[in-house]
């Protein structure tokens, strides 16, 4: 029952907030539910089978690349460029992971890391592409329908994860972060599993990444295959829960309010309290807010004691 | 001729890229610990023989030990009393913590040290050499000695110390290093004060040859990285090997191809490496 009930009083909630007719709080809105999206995307593969991907602005990058080319260059209409967008991505996460996957640790990690540089490099000398310097997109719509697109894509992304969270195919990605050699020896195809956590995971970032770029209406290079904003996924995800459906969402919630208060009450200082929260989250709560909402339950004070004694050296 | 030049260039530069990965390689084979705030300790370094020189006038390849040792210290407490604590969590907690950190030494660096750009400017920066008629940088020069000095006193250390034989031990095998009486929070601390250490000695020469912004540890970092995955973790001399073979494709992609460029050509090689030789039989690291 409550399983239910309060994420349908969210979904409620999230979906009345243009009613109020304050634009900024719209603006702050999309940005927000675009960064749940890319998180709760990134966790398909990094929470579920621990395979840590920098490659994933790489996905965002191909999606605003997508959109952009198919309404600026080719006038077509918003939807086709999303499909457009999508079909990059995902051929992208298959060509791509077909040999990249078999990496492991850190060398995975590694891997991704050189693809959107390398593809930023490729894209700023595409004549389609507009170049280092970017294309405009046409200039049509209210912010409010960019928030129910992005609402809209975060409820799909969260349904899916929360989909394979309860599949057969999510028990697999499970078994090969807690152990890939079992898991291989117990006849799960692991590689082929990756590749579909892989491509999901593009599928609805290359999505978030299309909204994004017809809301701004620019694209650029090093805006779209941007690895800080890699770095922003990884973190959310992490800081909320990875792993878990509704884990990566608060930690994109509370982390995007956080940094919009600092950044608007003391500019300079605001990265600088953000790599801090970020040190002591590690520390703290290693396995994210979803997990102290549980360990604080059961243990209070003790359970950051716990978390430190059972990882310091 | 031209072509000559552009190779000596690109190998001058790759003996401070090859220090910088050397500190990287051996956090990360010692403690498995990849260090993303690596070019930050690089950039303080940088930020450390730049103030020497121009408070205290003194020249800066004598200042180097001192930056060394500043971030040595850094470096030991960083680990002694934050990293030691996650250091037996989930791979990607250690990623996330240095990540933080990253942020946290750069901002701090910016607030500071402002944004401004540092150039480590001595009298003899314009000084040159010419053989066989090729131009060699005295300062340049200088730096590749330098940095290979450091490097072979990195060995040294690693091979004919106690200190060393604890670390290498330890890589191979910590539990066992523990029953010969190895602490291993003093051994941990001290790898990764020696591993920033060397960044920060490479930082001062990259102050010399480049400028010095708080910025710059992101995509030093990231070379550091491809820099240790062509040498191979277990190899220094592959190490500093790499550097210059890094050094030399800047260079030449600078040249040829153009500036903005290079970057992405490293990372192109990492790729096509880590899918010809995937992880040289280590299966995980």
């Amino acid at each position: 029952m409550l399983r239910w009930v309060v994420p349908a009083l969210c979904v409620i909630a999230l979906a009345a907030l243009p009613l109020t007719g304050n634009d900024v709080l719209v603006q702050y809105g999309i940005d927000a539910l675009l960064f749940a999206t890319l998180a709760q995307a990134w966790n398909i593969l990094g929470g579920f089978t621990g395979y840590v991907s920098f490659g994933n602005s790489s996905f965002y990058g191909l999606g605003t690349y997508g959109t952009a080319i198919a309404m600026a260059q080719l006038h077509w209409p918003f939807g086709v460029g999303l499909a457009l967008g999508a079909f990059l991505a995902v051929a992208c996460a298959v060509l791509f992971g077909i040999p990249i996957l078999r990496l492991r640790g850190h060398y995975f990690a590694i891997a991704t890391l050189g693809l959107s540089a390398t593809l930023a490099a490729i894209i700023a000398n595409l004549n389609i592409s507009g170049k280092n310097i970017g294309l405009i997109l046409p200039l049509t719509r209210a912010d409010n329908a960019f928030y129910e697109e992005a609402l809209i894509l975060l409820i799909a992304a969260t349904a899916t994860v929360a989909w394979i969270a309860k599949s057969r195919f999510g028990t697999a990605l499970l078994a090969i972060r807690e152990d890939e050699d079992a898991a291989l020896v117990m006849g799960i195809n692991t590689t082929r599993y990756k590749i579909a956590a892989l491509a999901l995971s593009a599928f609805f970032t290359s999505i978030a990444g299309g909204i994004h770029a017809y809301w701004i209406t620019f694209v650029d290079p090093a805006g779209s295959f941007d690895l800080t904003l890699n770095v922003r996924m990884i973190i959310m995800a992490m800081f909320g829960g990875p792993g878990t459906v509704y884990g990566p969402l608060i930690g994109a919630f509370t982390l995007s309010a956080v940094y919009d208060v600092l950044a608007s009450s003391i500019s300079t200082a605001a990265a600088l309290l953000f790599g801090i929260v970020i040190v002591l989250a590690v520390i703290f709560m290693p396995r994210g807010l979803w997990d102290l909402a549980r360990g604080f339950r059961q243990d209070g004070v003790r359970y950051f004691l716990q978390n430190i004694r059972a990882n310091r050296l | 001729m031209l072509l000559a030049q552009i190779l000596l260039n690109g190998v001058l530069l790759g003996g401070l890229y090859g220090l910088m990965a050397l500190g990287m390689a051996l956090v990360w084979g010692v403690l498995n610990i990849v260090n993303l705030a690596h070019g930050a300790f690089v950039m303080l370094g940088g930020y450390c023989v730049y103030f020497i020189f121009t408070g205290l006038g003194i020249d800066p390849f004598a200042a180097l030990p001192f930056a060394f040792l500043a971030i040595f210290v850094l470096g030991y407490l960083l680990q002694r009393y934050v990293l030691n604590l996650i250091v037996r969590s989930a791979q990607l907690n250690t990623l996330l913590i240095t990540f933080g950190l990253d942020v946290v030494l750069t901002y701090l660096a910016q607030l500071a040290f402002t944004a401004d750009f540092r150039t480590i400017n001595p009298s003899y920066a314009g000084a040159n050499v010419t053989l066989f008629g090729l131009t060699l940088p005295l300062l340049r020069f200088a730096a590749f000695v330098a940095a290979l000095l450091f490097a072979a006193l990195l060995w040294v250390i690693l091979q004919r110390t106690r200190l060393g034989r604890a670390i290498r031990a330890t890589a191979q095998n910590l539990t066992a290093a523990r029953l010969y009486g190895v602490d291993p929070a003093q051994l941990y601390a001290l790898t990764f004060g020696l591993g920033v250490g060397l960044a920060g000695a490479a930082g001062g020469l990259y102050g010399m040859v480049a400028q010095v912004t708080p910025y710059i540890g992101a995509t030093l970092t990231a070379k550091s990285f491809v820099i240790t995955i062509i040498g191979g973790l277990e190899n220094p001399f592959g190490i500093v090997l790499g550097g210059i073979v890094i050094g030399i494709i800047e260079a030449l992609a600078s040249i040829y191809i153009g500036a903005t460029f290079t970057d992405a050509i490293s990372f192109g090689l990492l790729l096509i490496i880590l899918i010809v030789r995937p992880m040289r039989g280590l299966r995980t690291a």
